[in-house]
């Protein structure tokens, strides 16, 4: 080693880091390093050591975002001093107290055992989420989460959250508020991106002090689902006679799910230095661009499901639900496990027509012209599958996946009872209807009829039959069974549509599939025959 | 009162040598409608009186209102031919009595409209092509002749709006016939130009009786034929020599009491013998009607055979004009005759069509079937339209039955337009629920149709989009998808003013695409719901009736638009090489433009993926010079698999290629459907791959390593090679008074148009001007046109050809092109900016 690394390797390239990370790329390497009190107070080591000594926790997992990197030895030996100092200030302190303590228990210093820390980096997920396999790896009690979060609930440790505030020019901000809104009596709502939102309260203190008497400043929760995605807001508030000012740009996901609910919305970018203008925002474009994505799917008969997720709440009972809501539509689902998102992932799967994220709610909008097959949201998903008939777009739009459910209970028995009602009434109408096709759908991107749209439709399940079969004893000795030459798998009864879909659309099928291109051997003719005398041409000719 | 019954048609279909299918087709606004009305009083649909006002065929009122035809309309009518003795003259096809089934569609004349042209002939064996004395054969007239003659249909002639040059032109008798004998002329011209071996010499001639005048307006017609009968009786003569008399240079010399060829005798110029015997009579009766010499009318119509009813009698002017006429030389009975001469039976004419309708081989069941019109054969059935039902939303399929029988309840295989035989794609199994026959706006239960019939069929509507194949043989392959001479170029997209609307727009979408041959709608990558058509008065019709009547709801409709394409103009100046994610696998290609006429004949279906690919790769050698080795190895056509890009392997012994052979095609489409510049489809490129190294595992060379690395290079290959954008450009074809000539020029060269050909119709102070007009400079034309030349043009625009947009590479953003680029990827939502080809090409 010749050289010395002045910063930690990149360890995700940016190519296959398409699930971008939400946080702004990072600066940091040219930045200054921070001093150690900037150190304590950027990363909130008092709060946390606090925390850490209040829950008991004795293995503590810190992760952190690419960017931040660098500094996690210096965070981690801080944390492990500001540990120790809690630990002896507190034995200084209780020493008198829990002396009687102290005698019950002899074995006294398993209270004093050492916490000890380990620092995770290069999540398989985002960056944003909290890397819960990770830290289970180590068998960490508690998850210390550095930098921007998606705040997205956890299913098995508790975390503690420090989102690294960045400095931000307050004045600033009021100023652009002021040429913002000139209007006093604006209903805004002032919300700040989750490293910035240390400033709200002094915002909206220096804003009321100038006159703003409508200014809501909703604090943070975890709960992605709330009408403003992790802001508590009261059930009262009707937030579309609301404006939004943000500080700090959004993540994509979160830029559609607000500017769908609020009168207007406006940015104020924190990505240069210097006074600033709020940007009002047009997500129209981009709202049509999510549209024309999930019609292009209507007529799509395979999903696929990427769970890239292995830590937020719920994520499991999602997946069951999207699967029974796909296959309640006539379609077939499959589902992967996936780290990030990449193209060449994707397009392994040719016979996916169309992928579901389940994932970090902030990150599963995926707009990126690269991928073979359009990826959506499990709530645009819903919208594909709720039909043509009664889709409405009339520009609402949410990156969790909280509604879901609520679409599978109501979604599903909507379209089984349209089935069975279909159904009812074919056969009512001649007999034989199931020999019948179902009609081809009218496929919206490109005009056309589309046929096979909904493969697993005709198989509802027949217990009955299967069981019959099972049961009945087969006169023929069964310790042979014939080999169904190139019959494909059915799944009750309806052939799968992967399999299907291999066996129609792939022209290679292994060596010797390429046999057909040669020439059919021409017809036998009868030749010459003799000797070279003279020949003979067929039966009776005379001699040549 | 209509004077046939449906039992009476159903027997007549029993008998396909009695049966003629035939279409009206002209230029806009030369008469067919109000022809065809002659037909249907005839019939006893309408009433005589109505005759030529009504035009019944125009159901929709937006086609009286505006007094042109939008949809084509079908109507079947009973006729008959007198005498026993004009069975003789039907020559080449056997008959079997008197009565005959006539099923005639009344086609749209406007340009815009020429997709219902082509539906009605596709289901029709010959057809009527009407042609205005005055106006002669225009623009329209010879593009439907080039598809009838393209379909194998027989065309006979009408010429129409005689009466015009008699009463507004005060032409003489021989220049009348002169105009005549040029129309004739250049219509013959057209038909002989399209010259089909297998269909035979089917010009017409006016001594052959192939070849009508008349006035549909009021409602008379005579053919040579009509008057030869009546004078053969006269001059003790055979009709057919009488009729080869009737026309041309042969004269009557009343001195020597001859017949001779020479004009002249003495000295004196003679009248010519269609002059005297023909238009002599009309002229008179015109003569005396016109200039109210009430004495003379007695007299002359006694003369001519003519009973008038007495309360028509006291008629004066045009109308008596009208009556003496329509009682003289009614036009139904000429044109009866004419058809049922000279147009061919289903019998005959599936001899000939049965090798140009089929896909599949001619020596199968189902090309036999159709071959000798069998209806006993297993059925085949093409449905070439949807026509909308009284119950909203739902369709007739409207078709004609080919071989075999249709009748209600009968299952049949429903072929889509992408079926291929042994595959499931496109193929529906469903039992029709009703055959009904096609009255005009009115449909008449029928109980089967034997071959050879057109029909409308309920219950299957779900099933086409708007055309297809029906059978009940598991082996059949579809009749061949017919081709639009017009394609669906100038766009525009609607929304709904309230969003609870939209599941309305997409249904009333859904349903205005079948509607309408031609009319395409979809939603593009940007998210608007677009409807795509022929032509500006193509799409006003369209939408207007999406708003009324698909969707019912409110729209907003923005300004009409054009897509582009986009093209390479040169060869990729290095070879293209794109890594795949892994780095393992790399790709090299080159891209070059595909000749015009490949691509056009691609466009055309002249050359298919499906074709086999021994012939095709002959036809590409021979006729376009293509090496035969590289057209024997074209992976695929794209984007959507039949489009105007090639895709040629040139390696030259690479392992595992054909392996990623799916991979590389599924980029290929990818690729073409969203081009580099500005994701726009793109067309005529050809692209060749040059050599590829892959992994030697087969896990590292998958789709999902090659898919998008074949896009990569693609992209980067048409970067390379000069890209440029294409728009689409119409054929303008204007008739214009020469006065007004000035304004013409002016307004085409303000719109970046290009004057090719002037001509002036001869005899009359009429030019023709055509020109090349760009697609995005016509939206108004028409309105700038008319007044700049104070309403005296004519113009009829049709789809012709791509061009090179011009004005600068539309990667240079600072070019007009690169500013048209910026704009469309700006209205996508993309980056403003052209993505480089650093993006997609790999260093080695």
């Amino acid at each position: 080693m010749t050289t010395q690394l002045s910063a930690p390797p990149v360890l995700s390239t940016p190519e296959t880091h398409i699930f971008e990370d939400p946080t702004p790329p990072s600066t940091t390497h040219t930045l200054p390093r921070y001093t150690d009190d900037e150190l304590w107070d950027v990363y909130e080591l008092e709060r946390t050591a606090r925390e850490i000594r209040e829950g008991g926790y004795r293995r503590v997992a810190l992760q952190f975002p690419d960017g931040m990197l660098r500094d996690a030895p210096r965070v981690c030996e801080g944390l492990e001093k500001a540990v120790g100092n809690l630990t002896a200030r507190d034995e200084s302190s209780s020493l008198e107290t829990s002396f009687n303590e102290l005698q019950v228990k002899p074995d006294g210093h398993t209270a004093v055992e050492r916490v000890r820390f380990y620092i995770l980096a290069d999540t398989s997920y985002g960056s944003c989420c909290v890397d819960e396999i990770a830290a289970e790896h180590v068998n960490a009690d508690v998850v210390v989460h550095y930098g921007r979060s998606c705040l997205s609930p956890t299913a098995r440790l508790p975390v503690i959250y420090v989102f690294t505030t960045h400095p931000l020019e307050v004045e600033d901000v009021v100023r652009t508020f002021e040429n913002t809104f000139p209007e006093k009596e604006e209903k805004v709502v002032l919300m700040a991106d989750i490293t910035y939102n240390n400033h709200i309260p002094s915002i909206r203190e220096a804003l009321v002090s100038r006159g703003y008497k409508n200014v809501l400043a909703p604090e943070v929760i975890h709960d992605p689902s709330s009408t403003i995605p992790n802001r508590k807001v009261d059930e009262g508030i009707d937030l579309k006679s609301y404006s939004l000012f943000h500080v700090s740009d959004p993540p994509d996901a979160l830029l559609l799910t607000l500017s769908s609910r609020v009168k207007e919305m406006f940015i104020y970018p924190t990505t240069n230095s210097g006074p600033q203008t709020a940007i009002r925002t047009n997500t129209t474009i981009s709202l049509r661009r999510r549209y024309a994505l999930l019609t292009s799917l209507s007529t799509c008969p395979v999903f696929g499901i990427l769970i890239n997720t292995l830590s937020v709440k719920n994520y499991l009972s999602t997946a069951t639900s999207i699967r029974s809501l796909i296959s309640s539509a006539g379609k077939k689902s499959y589902t992967f496990v996936v780290g990030k998102i990449n193209a060449a992932k994707i397009a392994n799967f040719s016979e996916v027509g169309g992928w579901v994220v389940i994932g970090c709610w902030e990150s599963s909008l995926v707009e990126s012209g690269e991928f073979f097959r359009p990826v959506i949201t499990p709530f645009e998903l819903g919208l594909v599958l709720v039909g043509d008939g009664k889709r409405l777009w009339d520009g609402d739009w949410r990156g969790d996946f909280g509604g879901v459910e609520k679409l599978v209970e109501s979604g599903v028995v909507e379209k089984k009872g349209d089935l069975e009602e279909e159904k009812g009434e074919e056969g009512e109408m001649d007999e034989d209807s199931e020999e019948e096709s179902e009609p081809p759908e009218f496929d919206l991107r490109t005009g056309r009829y589309v046929s096979h749209s909904r493969p697993m439709r005709s198989s509802i399940p027949t217990p009955s039959s299967n069981i019959e079969n099972e049961s009945s004893p087969t006169a023929a000795s069964n310790a042979l069974t014939r080999r169904a030459k190139g019959d494909l798998a059915t799944m009750n009864g309806a052939v799968s549509p992967g399999a299907e879909y291999l066996r129609t659309q792939r022209t290679w099928t292994g060596l010797g599939s390429d046999f057909h291109e040669v020439e059919a051997p021409q017809t036998i003719e009868e030749g010459r025959s003799g000797v070279a005398r003279g020949y003979t041409v067929g039966e009776g000719e005379e001699r040549r | 009162m209509v004077n046939f019954t449906i039992e009476e048609v159903r027997a007549l279909m029993d008998k396909p040598t009695n049966v003629r299918n035939m279409s009206v087709i002209a230029h806009v606004d030369h008469g067919k409608s109000t022809l065809t009305d002659s037909l249907l009083a005839k019939a006893g649909i309408i009433s005589a009186g109505k005759a030529g006002d009504a035009r019944a065929t125009d159901t929709r009122t937006d086609e009286q209102e505006r007094g042109i035809t939008i949809k084509s309309t079908a109507i079947s009518l009973y006729g008959n031919l007198q005498d026993d003795e004009d069975l003789k003259d039907i020559a080449g096809q056997k008959t079997d009595g008197r009565d005959f089934l006539i099923n005639l569609i009344d086609s749209p004349g406007h340009v815009d409209f020429s997709s219902e042209v082509t539906a009605a002939l596709r289901v029709t064996d010959g057809a009527l092509v009407v042609v205005d004395t005055i106006e002669g054969v225009c623009v329209q007239t010879e593009t439907v002749l080039r598809q009838a003659l393209g379909e194998r249909i027989k065309p006979v002639v009408i010429i129409n709006k005689v009466d015009r040059a008699l009463l507004e032109l005060q032409v003489s008798k021989e220049d009348l016939y002169q105009s005549f004998s040029r129309t004739i002329e250049s219509v013959n011209v057209v038909i002989s130009t399209y010259f089909d071996k297998s269909l035979g010499d089917v010009q017409v001639y006016p001594y052959k009786g192939t070849v009508a005048f008349g006035s549909g307006l009021h409602g008379w017609a005579f053919t040579i034929r009509q008057f030869a009968q009546r004078y053969a009786k006269k001059f003790g003569v055979d009709r057919n020599k009488m009729m080869e008399r009737l026309w041309g240079d042969n004269y009557f010399n009343p001195h020597t009491k001859k017949w001779t060829n020479k004009g002249t005798h003495e000295g004196k110029q003679l009248e010519r013998a269609f002059n005297q015997f023909i238009l002599d009579p009309i002229f008179r009766i015109f003569a005396a009607v016109m200039n109210f010499k009430k004495d003379e009318i007695p007299t002359l119509l006694e003369k001519l055979n003519i009973k008038l009813n007495p309360d028509d009698r006291e008629k004066e002017g045009k109308q008596l004009l009208k009556v003496v006429m329509r009682t003289f030389l009614p036009a139904a009975d000429a044109l009866l005759e004419m058809m049922i001469l000279h147009l061919p039976s289903p019998v005959t004419a599936q001899k000939y069509r049965a090798e140009t309708l089929y896909e599949g081989p001619p020596d199968d069941e189902a090309c036999i079937g159709i071959r000798d019109c069998d209806p006993k054969a297993p059925l085949m059935l093409y449905v070439s339209k949807m026509v909308p039902t009284s119950d909203k939303g739902r369709f007739y399929a409207f078709g004609r039955v080919f071989a075999g029988t249709v009748r209600s309840g009968l299952k049949v295989r429903i072929q889509g337009p992408n079926y291929t035989p042994g595959k499931k794609d496109d193929l529906f199994i469903k039992a029709i629920q009703r055959t009904v026959l096609m009255m005009g706006g009115k449909v008449d239960p029928i109980d089967d149709v034997p071959a050879g019939n057109i029909l409308g069929l309920v219950g299957i509507d779900q099933f086409l989009l708007k055309s297809g194949t029906l059978t009940t043989s598991d082996t059949a392959h579809n009749l061949k998808v017919m081709k639009f001479s017009v394609s669906p170029v100038v766009q525009r997209s609607v929304e709904v003013k309230n969003a609870q609307d939209l599941p309305k727009l997409v249904e009333g979408l859904k349903r205005l695409s079948k509607s309408d041959p031609c009319v395409l709608t979809f939603i593009s990558p940007s998210g608007e719901h677009v409807v795509a058509g022929a032509g500006e008065l193509h799409l006003e019709i369209c939408l207007k009736d999406l708003e009324e009547d698909h969707a019912g709801v409110p729209l907003r409709i923005s300004d009409p638009v054009v897509q582009y394409r986009e093209t390479v103009t040169g060869k990729s100046s290095i070879t293209a090489l794109s890594k795949s994610p892994n780095k393992h696998n790399r790709l090299y290609m080159i891209a070059e433009p595909l000749d015009e006429e490949v691509s056009k004949e691609i466009e055309a279906g002249r050359i298919s993926p499906r074709d086999d690919f021994k012939a095709r790769a002959r036809v590409l050698a021979d006729d376009h010079g293509w090496d035969v080795t590289d057209a024997r190895k074209i992976w695929c056509f794209g984007p959507d698999a039949g489009g105007a890009n090639l895709l040629v392997d040139q390696t030259k012994a690479v392992q595992y290629l054909n392996e990623i052979k799916d991979s590389v095609v599924s980029g290929f489409q990818w690729a073409t459907r969203e081009g580099p510049v500005a994701e726009e489809p793109m067309r005529s490129c050809r692209f060749n791959i040059m050599d590829v190294t892959l992994h030697a595992d087969a896990i590292h060379r998958g789709g999902g390593q090659l898919i998008p690395t074949a896009r990569r290079v693609l992209y980067a290959s048409a970067l390379l090679a000069e890209p440029g954008l294409l728009e689409p450009v119409f054929l303008v074809e204007i008739q214009v008074p020469e006065s007004a000539m000035g304004g013409v020029y002016g307004v085409l060269t303000r719109r970046r148009g290009h004057v090719f050909a002037e001509e002036q119709r001869p005899g009359t102070p009429l030019f023709t001007i055509k020109a090349y007009l760009p697609v995005m400079e016509s939206f108004g034309f028409n309105a700038d046109l008319r007044s700049h030349t104070s309403g005296q043009a004519f113009p009829q625009s049709v789809f012709d050809h791509w061009q090179i947009l011009p004005g600068g590479s539309p990667i240079d953003g600072t070019s007009k092109v690169g500013q048209i680029v910026q704009e469309i990827r700006k209205k996508k939502g993309l980056k403003v900016e052209v993505p480089g080809v650093e993006n997609y090409y790999d260093k080695l």
